[in-house]
């Protein structure tokens, strides 16, 4: 009884705050959720490791926890591994990508095509991008397997080798068979990318050019690529750094073995904290790792704006 | 002549070369899980024969009984678990990127292009780095062994891309409509429950299968901050298949097909929206 004399007396009256105002706190009230989550699972997180690099921290020598400065940058400079899983990093991304690149923009051009059940070979072709990681690694894991593997029994067959190769054990072969099951899995990423992209060229253009009689080559170089130029820059901007992070398929196929062949600055970083429990060099690691994340990101921010400009 | 050759050219790229290369491109892409979906279907002898054979002869589904009722590998448990995981996550995220998605598609504050870059950054975070200190700090909170630090760590590349997706969503839908819902008398949150909400809905399945999908393939969040066989996740209940004792292809093969299915069969619905998500902020028009 006395709510509702209540209610219409505070909306006659002049609000307290201006109705802009109100509908401001509501946009930041509708923020929170979003912030916290943001907070307490990166944020804070990031705060920690940088904190832990500067700590002796392994977590089953609880005795020796004590602050260190930057001895861990220290080991980690003086570390030959971690030099090496540099220079691995970088095959593995360029390796990686390139191909995936290369294969990808033919595989968008081929499924732009208008044919019969276009739709149905879109979506299956799609199918290596979406699977876990997991699932990726042991299928290549099972394929690339000494005895019982497909891959050998197809090679052998086909005369271009003799013996059967333990693909996945072998320091010269396990970089080039992970980089190739992750090519695999990238196709389909640059595929609806580079679609999307063909897609949006109108085309008026590709006729009027066939008017002027550009051929199939003249029409691709001075129609299609200058036109994807800006998605073909993003695309490859986020699957190099995206790549550069991805430790999971190397972590389920080789664990970085044999003898560090295949290691990468994530897996090993994930190496020193998930075996090890060495969270003080992991910090580093992880601080390093930002650091290179960090710089892309920013390189990858000035790329995409001067696209902007030019598109 | 110049010209029949050009056309001869044409009608080669337009019909075999077409055709040859569809071909290829499906194979490479559907060989490695047909395979594996031979070899699940493979009794023990045949799934170890010299020579290699191709096809079943015997077709039985012993391996995937095998791998679902393992005492040792329990892969119902992990099964169960991932649908919790990825359930609630799912629902998390959703209600989250929602509201916030709005309120950076509606309002116009202080920091909010910061705010932009700052979740199209945090998308590209490697999640290797926050599992130290993720770890350190949901031991503290003894939350380890729990279902609540896999869902909250899954937020980290959940939400994100999640808000940038309903971001975009909300920006196409024209504010005519919840203006005058709210002149009518609507609150604010109203506006957005009853007016906008039903238009972006397309949106914000898409938004709920995506989170649903990617929490299903997080590995190592999952192995890192359970110990507890029970408390395992599909992928890293494979993980923990592999490593129990020389590996078993024939039920670790069947749970390779049985935790591909339902992300598969999802991602066929998501599949237009989530092309026009990744896509959006790239392509013009």
């Amino acid at each position: 009884m006395t709510a509702t004399p209540a209610t219409i007396n505070g909306r006659l009256a002049r609000p307290l705050l201006s109705w802009r105002m109100r509908m401001l706190l509501v946009g930041y009230a509708y923020l929170v959720p979003a912030a916290l989550c943001l907070l307490a699972t990166v944020v804070v997180p990031i705060v920690l490791a940088i904190k832990m690099s500067l700590y002796a921290d392994v977590l089953y020598k609880p005795q020796d926890y004590r602050f260190i400065g930057l001895a861990n940058y220290l080991r980690l400079a003086r570390d030959p591994v971690f030099w090496l899983t540099l220079w691995n990093s970088v095959v593995w991304v360029f390796g990686s990508v390139i191909f995936q690149f290369i294969l990808g923009f033919a595989a968008a051009l081929l499924l732009h095509q208008s044919f019969r059940g276009r739709g149905l070979l879109r979506t299956l072709n799609l199918l290596p991008w979406i699977i876990p990681g997991v699932v990726v690694g042991l299928i290549w894991e099972w394929l690339y397997q000494p005895n019982y593997g497909l891959i050998n029994d197809l090679l052998v067959k086909a005369g271009l080798m003799h013996d059967r190769v333990a693909w996945l054990s072998s320091p010269d072969l396990a970089m080039p068979a992970v980089v190739f099951t992750n090519v695999w899995r990238g196709i389909p990423f640059f595929a609806i990318m580079l679609l999307a992209g063909l897609q949006s060229i109108p085309t008026e253009l590709y006729d009027a050019a066939r008017v002027d009689g550009a051929g199939v080559l003249a029409r691709f170089w001075h129609i299609t690529v200058p036109l994807l130029r800006p998605i073909i820059v993003v695309a490859t901007a986020t699957r190099i750094i995206w790549t550069f992070n991805y430790a999971d398929l190397i972590f389920v196929m080789t664990s970085g073995g044999p003898a560090n062949a295949t290691q990468i600055t994530s897996t090993y970083t994930l190496l020193q904290a998930y075996s090890n429990l060495d969270f003080g060099y992991a910090g580093a690691l992880s601080v390093v790792l930002l650091l290179v994340m960090l710089i892309f990101t920013a390189f990858y921010l000035r790329v995409t704006r001067g696209v902007d400009e030019v598109g | 002549m110049r010209r029949t050759t050009a056309n001869r050219a044409e009608r080669l790229l337009r019909g075999p070369i077409l055709w040859a290369g569809l071909a290829g491109l499906t194979a490479f892409a559907l060989g490695p899980f047909i395979w594996m979906l031979l070899t699940s279907l493979k009794d023990h002898q045949e799934l170890y024969a010299t020579p290699l054979q191709y096809l079943p002869r015997h077709v039985t589904f012993e391996n995937y009984v095998d791998a679902w009722t393992s005492p040792v590998t329990p892969f119902s448990r992990f099964f169960l678990n991932s649908l919790w995981v990825c359930s609630v996550t799912m629902v998390a995220t959703t209600a989250v990127s929602v509201l916030a998605g709005y309120a950076i598609a509606r309002f116009r504050f202080a920091g909010r292009d910061t705010l932009l870059l700052i979740f199209l950054a945090t998308q590209m975070f490697p999640s290797v780095l926050l599992i130290a200190p993720l770890l350190t700090q949901w031991r503290a909170f003894d939350l380890i062994d729990t279902y609540q630090a896999l869902i909250y760590s899954n937020f980290s590349f959940t939400v994100p891309f999640t808000v940038w997706m309903m971001v975009g969503y909300f920006s196409s839908i024209p504010r005519d409509l919840e203006e005058s819902a709210m002149i009518d008398g609507c609150s604010q949150f109203g506006a957005l429950c009853r007016v906008v909400l039903p238009l972006a809905a397309p949106g914000v399945a898409a938004t709920a299968i995506f989170a649903f999908v990617v929490s299903w393939s997080e590995l190592l969040f999952a192995i890192s901050f359970t110990t507890q066989t029970d408390m395992r996740t599909l992928s890293a209940g494979l993980l923990y298949m592999v490593g129990q004792y020389e590996v078993q292809w024939g039920p670790l093969s069947a749970g390779v097909i049985m935790s591909t299915v339902p992300v598969a069969v999802l991602f066929t619905f998501l599949q237009r929206h989530l092309i026009h998500g990744l896509t959006a902020g790239a392509v013009k028009g």
